[in-house]
C-alpha cells in the first residue's frame, strides 16, 4: 500500500548474529532463570533460536536487546504453559512476587491475549516487581516509556476485562 | 549467569542442525598466528588474520553473505583442520571448496579462479597471472585482486611474485609471504 513507510533494508547493516549472543547471553540467561529458574538454558537457547530464525527479516540494528528481551518473554511464557498443559507445575518457585503458581498461570492467562509489547511491561511491572527505571532498561526505552506502556497495557487489559 | 562453553556450543549445534546459519567460523591457531577462519554451505569464504579484527571481518561477513553468522568449532572442524595441518607441513594440499562470493568483482574473481591452478613449490609473476585471467598487461590490478583476497592461504595469493624479484608484497604481512613460500620450497630459507 505505502511503500514509502517501509524501511528499506540496507542502510543499517544488522551486526553478526553471534555477536548478540556474546554482548547479551549472559543478562538473557540470568533474566530466563527468574522466569523459569531450573530451565533457564533451555528456555534462553529457544529464545536464541526464535531470534536466529527472525533475524533476516529485522529492518534495523536498533533496539535488538529489547527484541531479544521480549522474545525470551515469550518463549518463558511458552514454556510454562506447556509445562502446565503437561500437568506439571514450573519447576522450584519462581522468584516473583506471585510465588503461587497457579497464581502465575491465572495471570498468564489473563495477560496472554495482549500484544508481546504489553504482557512484557505488565511482566515486569506486577510479576518481577520493577521500577520503571529498570523495566525501561529492559525494554531498551526511557524510564517515562516505561510507565507509558505500562499503563497502556493496564488500559488493554482492563478493555478486555469489562 | 555467564554462558557455558557448553552451552553456546549446543545453541550453535541446535542452530546449524536447523539450517539456521548462513555462515559459521572459528579460531585456528597455527604457527603463523591465530586466523579466523568462516566458511558457508558452498565452502571456505574468509580466512583472515589476526591483525584484520574479528568484529570487522564478521560484520562484513554479515552485510554480504547474510546476518545469521554462527561461531562453531565443529562445523568449521574440517577446513581447520587442514589449514593447520597446512602451516604444520603435515597437509601437502587443501582441497576444499571456495566461497568467492566476498570477491564481488567479477574480473578479481577470474584472477583468484586462475590462481587456484598455481600449485604447492610454483610462483607467478603478476603480469603471468594477469595474462592467465585474460587481461595481458593488466598486472596491476591483479596485485589488488591478490591484496584482496578474502580466502589467503586457501586459495594462494602468496604465490604470486613480482616480475623484479623479491616476495613482494602480502595482505598477511611480506614476513608470512616468506615463511609460506619456504614452507611450500618455492624459496630456500
Amino acid at each position: 500500500m505505502n511503500h514509502s513507510a517501509r524501511v528499506v533494508s540496507g542502510t543499517t547493516s544488522l551486526p553478526p548474529f553471534w555477536r548478540l549472543v556474546e554482548l547479551h547471553g549472559d543478562e538473557i540467561l540470568t533474566y530466563a532463570r527468574r522466569l523459569v529458574r531450573d530451565d533457564a538454558e533451555d528456555v534462553a537457547q529457544e529464545a536464541f533460536l526464535r531470534a536466529l530464525r527472525s533475524y533476516p527479516r529485522v529492518t534495523s540494528g536498533d533496539h535488538l536487546r529489547a527484541w531479544l528481551f521480549r522474545i525470551v518473554t515469550t518463549a518463558a511464557f511458552d514454556h510454562s504453559h506447556k509445562r502446565s498443559r503437561h500437568g506439571r507445575m514450573p519447576a522450584g518457585e519462581t522468584q516473583t512476587v506471585v510465588d503461587d503458581p497457579f497464581e502465575l498461570e491465572r495471570f498468564n492467562d489473563l495477560i496472554g491475549g495482549l500484544s508481546v509489547s504489553a504482557q512484557a511491561a505488565l511482566r515486569l511491572r506486577f510479576i518481577d516487581d520493577l521500577g520503571y527505571d529498570d523495566i525501561g532498561k529492559r525494554l531498551g526505552c526511557t524510564s517515562v516509556a516505561a510507565r507509558q506502556r505500562v499503563s497502556t497495557a493496564v488500559r488493554a487489559l482492563r478493555k478486555r476485562l469489562t | 549467569m555467564i554462558p557455558t562453553t557448553e552451552w553456546l556450543e549446543q545453541l550453535a549445534d541446535a542452530a546449524i542442525d536447523q539450517g539456521l546459519a548462513e555462515v559459521t567460523y572459528a579460531h585456528v591457531d597455527t604457527p603463523i598466528g591465530r586466523l579466523l577462519v568462516a566458511e558457508s554451505d558452498r565452502g571456505v569464504c574468509r580466512v583472515a588474520f589476526p591483525e584484520e579484527g574479528v568484529d570487522e571481518v564478521l560484520q562484513e561477513i554479515a552485510q554480504h553473505l547474510g546476518p545469521r553468522v554462527v561461531r562453531s568449532d565443529r562445523a568449521t572442524g574440517r577446513i581447520r583442520s587442514l589449514i593447520e595441518g597446512y602451516l604444520l607441513s603435515t597437509t601437502k594440499i587443501i582441497d576444499y571448496p571456495v566461497d568467492l562470493r566476498l570477491m564481488r568483482s567479477p574480473f578479481r574473481r577470474g584472477v583468484l579462479k586462475e590462481l587456484t591452478k598455481v600449485t604447492r613449490g610454483a610462483v607467478v609473476t603478476y603480469g603471468q597471472l594477469a595474462a592467465r585471467a585474460g587481461r595481458p598487461g593488466a598486472a596491476r590490478a591483479t596485485g589488488t585482486a591478490c591484496a584482496l583476497n578474502p580466502v589467503p592461504i586457501v586459495v594462494p595469493c602468496h604465490r604470486v611474485v613480482p616480475s623484479a624479484g623479491g616476495v613482494g608484497s602480502y595482505g598477511g604481512g611480506p614476513e608470512r609471504k616468506r615463511l609460506l613460500l619456504e614452507l611450500e620450497g618455492a624459496l630456500t630459507p
